[in-house]
């Protein structure tokens, strides 16, 4: 084949090349990394500010030009909001109906996803294809008959309307159900052949390695406890049964005006600081729950 | 026999599960449609033995309220601008962060970091930093004290305050505020699964393209992209279907008013729209859920189908 | 486009920080591969070979030494720059586009003074499509062809921007046997048409010795043998080369030469005049053995395979450094069915090692 395009090049033309292939490469690497850090601060930005405003006294946050570095650091905030929005009860509301809610639907989602992995009964199939049917339907439209079935159960103001309406998710049942599967059936029929109880079977075999799939949902429902702000506020208005988000809301959007900015601050940071803790702890298990599931805890 | 004694422990087994379902998510189901035929449905009344006509009369009147449509319009309107762009920016940044390596689990894990917050918590921090502090309440030529740190960022370079989200702010800035904590929000899900399907593509591919001295820009459009098409339809998917359902972010910056002072509901949406009625007018709200439902349902369809024809490989 | 690799040398780091060992996967190569001409390298896996052929593509870079194509230095050019085609391994075609875009891919990257009309385009990729004979698939995706269909597609896609070398790395790997047979025939077949300078990498001798017009063959990054197949055959220079060129393989004995013969055992079976008295490793090819009632080397048979044109003998010998010694003769000779067989060797099939470093002993041979 002759060819046109690759006339013989000269030693120079191959230097000037290779010269502006570095460049070029440098180049590319430079704005790349500028864009990556720039989206970053972007990302990092709010909760810098949350950090700095929570601190600062309310005429240093009033200042026309802003500081970025708090002149005094000031904790009285965090005291403050702990106090205004009784956020100390709160938090024990949040932890009990977050740890219950887990214990139960963890129980819920195991026996049920064992019950599609490992079992054979009529109409297996059709009952698993029907649940995920439900996925596609959006939370709000069960939401509307919930909140009349919940008050005739007579159940509002009270940690069970909390709880018990979310202790099923379809999904997680899902997601069990396909990491139970992924265990060899062998092994079951092994133990069977042992004599070993169903039961003990799941507990022994199964649930140990379905253990990350357990730990991403347990974290994920945590989560979804810590963050719920609608059916809360739909169905417990007593302080007594409010969520903590709940509690961020109502205490500072009541008074008029003028907010309280630093110490609005300081309890949103009071709220944040768990989930950041739970992250940098767990990140491996959220971040593969996540891009498993897709949800917002 | 072990056959036979498995299917009564089967249902044993699933039974809280099953239980709880037909209360909750079953029993719903049919009676979301059974309220939303019935016109001008009330709960409250209807325990008191009020019957009501059997039709479509509450979907006509939602489709004809000036304020389920704005709810309606918003939402669109949300849709329309975030899914775009925070996939976009998703896409960029998990591009260029699988292309390092310093630095690359650090940044990673900051994406992340919205993720795991509270999206009224966050909505009340970026409240605040779009806020202006001082007395926004007086007359229009009263002296701002502080302008909050996006509106001194800008007349740092020069332009001017906006006012964004307080009492006489535009419905334009009001969306641009939620469009910015919205695609803030959004990006890290969806880079996570992006990044998660760019180190899946086959590194022969690229290196294949760079023998055949394929620029940049080609290698971007002609190979990344198709080959992570999968993913991008996925990411779009939950993306719209999440922006159909948008209601906290809203609530995290504008308090349940859904909107600035002196507009309040101004930027409510579906969902909020749902929320308002549930109490007092299950009708409407049944129609209005199936209608978010009905929307949520064929854009997904669409997506699937458009995904379909142009993934298939 | 004759291509020089001087003191080419690969050194990758240690994975393993704290051992601080670096592997090294091409020491030290030099070697002139002349234009237009179809070459293997060869080699075990883990020898090198495709590491050098990645350093020729430019996809990866060389720790020391020089590539140069033609007169031109193009080690610092990246492989975007140097105009080689590669195939590999498992083909790398777009699995989203359909056979005529990947083979237009390439062309589409030109820019400038290169830059193609839609129409020459379209002619030069039908072109390379008919001469790898699938220009009746182009509107088929790479998933809706066979394994032998793809190879030829990636080739066609390698071929079509008239690469200054066209790279191919195990091409017949992901191949079943009937269809490697006629593939490698088709690779001698358009490398000749083309006249482009190829180079193939395999670990299959016998692949290699079939088509190539000169053979490389390396062993842990180091090259042992250069030369034409039949001639690295005949004449290898070490051990290595000797055991892993040849099917069936070359069969070993442990053996010494003294005054001028060579013994295998108690029994002297060949003259080897002008070699030192030492210990010596002995190779005799399997068609170097000729049965004779009277034969020096007295063998245990065990059994005898007849394949039609040969006979394949298989038998075993104490000195032998593998339980079977296999000969193939040719199927006139009668073997008697006895409890041993006795062969005379062959002189130029008889190849001798030195046991401290398998070089090669050389003799005359009278």
């Amino acid at each position: 084949m002759s060819s046109t395009n690759h006339v013989t090049m000269h030693e120079r033309d191959m230097r000037r090349v290779s010269s502006r292939q570095t460049v070029g490469k440098i180049v590319s690497k430079v704005m790349v990394y500028t864009f990556l850090i720039l989206m970053a601060v972007i990302i990092i930005f709010p909760f810098y500010w949350m950090l700095i405003s929570s601190v600062k006294s309310i005429s240093e946050y009033r200042l026309s030009v802003p500081t970025l570095f708090p002149r005094e650091i000031l904790l009285s905030n965090y005291v403050d909001a702990f106090q205004q929005a009784n956020l100390g009860r709160l938090f024990l509301n949040t932890l009990y109906v977050g740890l219950v809610s887990t214990l139960l639907s963890l129980v819920i989602t195991v026996l049920s996803a064992f019950a599609f992995a490992r079992l054979e009964f009529k109409g297996k199939n059709a009952l698993f294809a029907a649940l995920l049917g439900t996925m596609m339907i959006p939370g709000e439209l069960f939401t509307i008959t919930n909140y009349a079935t919940v008050n005739s159960f007579g159940w509002m103001d009270s940690f069970t309307v909390l709880i018990v309406p979310f202790l099923v998710s379809v999904f997680y049942i899902y997601l069990l159900r396909q990491n139970f599967l992924q265990i060899p059936n062998e092994l079951y029929l092994a133990a069977k052949v042992d004599g070993t109880s169903d039961l003990k079977y799941l507990w022994k075999v199964m649930i140990p390695l379905a253990l990350p799939t357990l730990i991403s949902i347990t974290i994920l429902k945590m989560m979804g406890a810590w963050n719920s702000y609608v059916w809360p506020r739909l169905v417990a208005n007593d302080e007594k049964y409010q969520l903590i988000t709940n509690g961020l809301r109502n205490a500072f959007t009541d008074s008029t005006g003028d907010v309280n900015i630093p110490v609005q601050m300081a309890a949103v940071a009071i709220v944040s600081f768990p989930l950041f803790l739970v992250f940098i702890f767990l990140r491996k298990y959220i971040m593969k729950g996540v891009s498993r599931s897709g949800i917002k805890g | 026999m072990v056959e036979s004694k498995h299917k009564w422990k089967a249902w044993l087994y699933l039974a809280p599960a099953i239980v709880l379902l037909l209360i909750f998510t079953v029993w719903p189901i049919i009676n979301t449609v059974r309220m939303s035929l019935l016109e001008g449905y009330n709960s409250m009344s209807a325990v008191g033995g009020a019957t009501y006509s059997f039709g479509i009369g509450n979907f006509k009147q939602v489709l004809e309220y000036n304020y389920f449509l704005q709810c309606l319009g918003n939402t669109m309107l949300l849709c329309v601008l975030t899914v775009p762009l925070s996939t976009i920016l998703a896409l960029l940044i998990a591009v260029c962060l699988n292309a390092i390596k310093p630095l690359q689990r650090l940044l990673q894990t900051i994406f992340f970091l919205p993720y795991v917050t509270n999206s009224i918590a966050i909505g009340m921090v970026f409240a605040a930093m779009f806020n202006m502090v001082g007395s926004a309440f007086g007359g229009e030529n009263e002296i701002i004290i502080t302008a909050g740190i996006i509106n001194n960022v800008i007349e740092f370079f020069g332009g001017h305050a906006v006012n964004w989200i307080n009492a006489g702010s535009s419905y334009a800035a009001n969306v641009v505020v939620m469009v910015v904590y919205i695609v803030w929000n959004a990006l890290p899900f969806k880079i996570l699964i992006l990044l998660g399907g760019l180190q899946s593509i086959n590194r022969q591919y690229y290196d294949a393209a760079r023998v055949d001295g394929t620029s940049r820009r080609r290698v971007f459009t002609r190979i990344t992209v198709p080959l992570l098409s999968p993913m991008l339809a996925y990411v779009v998917i939950t993306g719209f279907i999440g922006g159909f359902k948008e209601y906290s972010s809203i609530v995290g910056i504008f308090g349940e008013d859904m909107g600035p002072a002196g507009a309040p509901g101004r930027l409510n949406t579906m969902v909020g729209f749902i929320y308002d009625s549930l109490s007092t007018q299950q009708g409407r709200a049944s129609a209005a859920a199936l209608i978010l439902f009905g929307i949520i349902f064929v854009v997904t369809m669409i997506n699937l189908y458009v995904s379909k024809k142009k993934t298939h490989y | 486009m004759k291509i020089v690799l001087q003191n080419l040398t690969k050194v990758f780091p240690s994975r393993n920080k704290k051992a601080g060992e670096e592997v090294i996967a091409v020491n030290d190569f030099t070697f002139e591969i002349p234009d237009g001409k179809l070459i293997g390298l060869l080699g075990p896996s883990g020898c090198g070979k495709s590491t050098t052929l990645y350093m020729i593509s430019g996809l990866q870079k060389p720790t020391g030494g020089k590539i140069f194509f033609g007169d031109d230095d193009v080690t610092e050019l990246s492989a975007e720059n140097r105009g080689v085609g590669l195939v590999f391994q498992n083909y790398a075609l777009y699995p989203h586009m359909t056979v005529k875009q990947n083979i237009l891919f390439p062309l589409q990257n030109l820019r400038g003074a290169d830059k193609l009309s839609k129409e020459e385009m379209l002619e030069r990729a039908l072109y390379a499509a008919r001469l790898v004979q699938i220009d009746n698939l182009m509107d088929r995706k790479p998933s809706e062809l066979s394994g032998g269909q793809q190879q030829r597609v990636a080739i066609a896609r390698a071929l079509v921007k008239m690469p200054k070398v066209l790279l191919l790395d195990e091409p017949l790997s992901n191949l079943d046997a009937r269809l490697r047979l006629q593939t490698r025939e088709e690779i001698r077949r358009i490398q000749k048409e083309t006249g482009i300078t190829t180079i193939f990498v395999t670990h299959d001798q016998e692949e290699a010795m079939s088509i190539s017009d000169l053979i490389v063959v390396m062993k842990l990054g180091v090259v042992q043998q250069i030369g034409q197949p039949q001639e690295v055959y005949d004449d290898p220079q070490n051990l290595f080369v000797a055991k892993f060129l040849g099917t069936p393989p070359i069969n070993v004995f442990d053996g010494k030469v003294e005054g001028g013969r060579l013994y295998i055992g108690d029994a002297a079976v060949l003259d080897v005049p002008g070699v030192a008295d030492q210990e010596v490793t002995v190779g005799i090819r399997p068609e170097g053995f000729v049965p004779d009632e009277n034969g020096p080397l007295v063998c245990r048979l065990n059994s005898v395979e007849v394949m039609g044109r040969d006979v394949s003998v298989v038998s075993s010998h104490p000195a032998a450094q593998t339980p079977a010694i296999r000969s193939i003769i040719n199927a006139d000779c009668k073997v008697n069915s006895g409890e041993t067989v006795s062969y005379t060797l062959k002189p130029h099939k008889v190849l001798l090692f030195s046991k401290t470093d398998e070089s090669r002993i050389y003799f005359e041979v009278k």
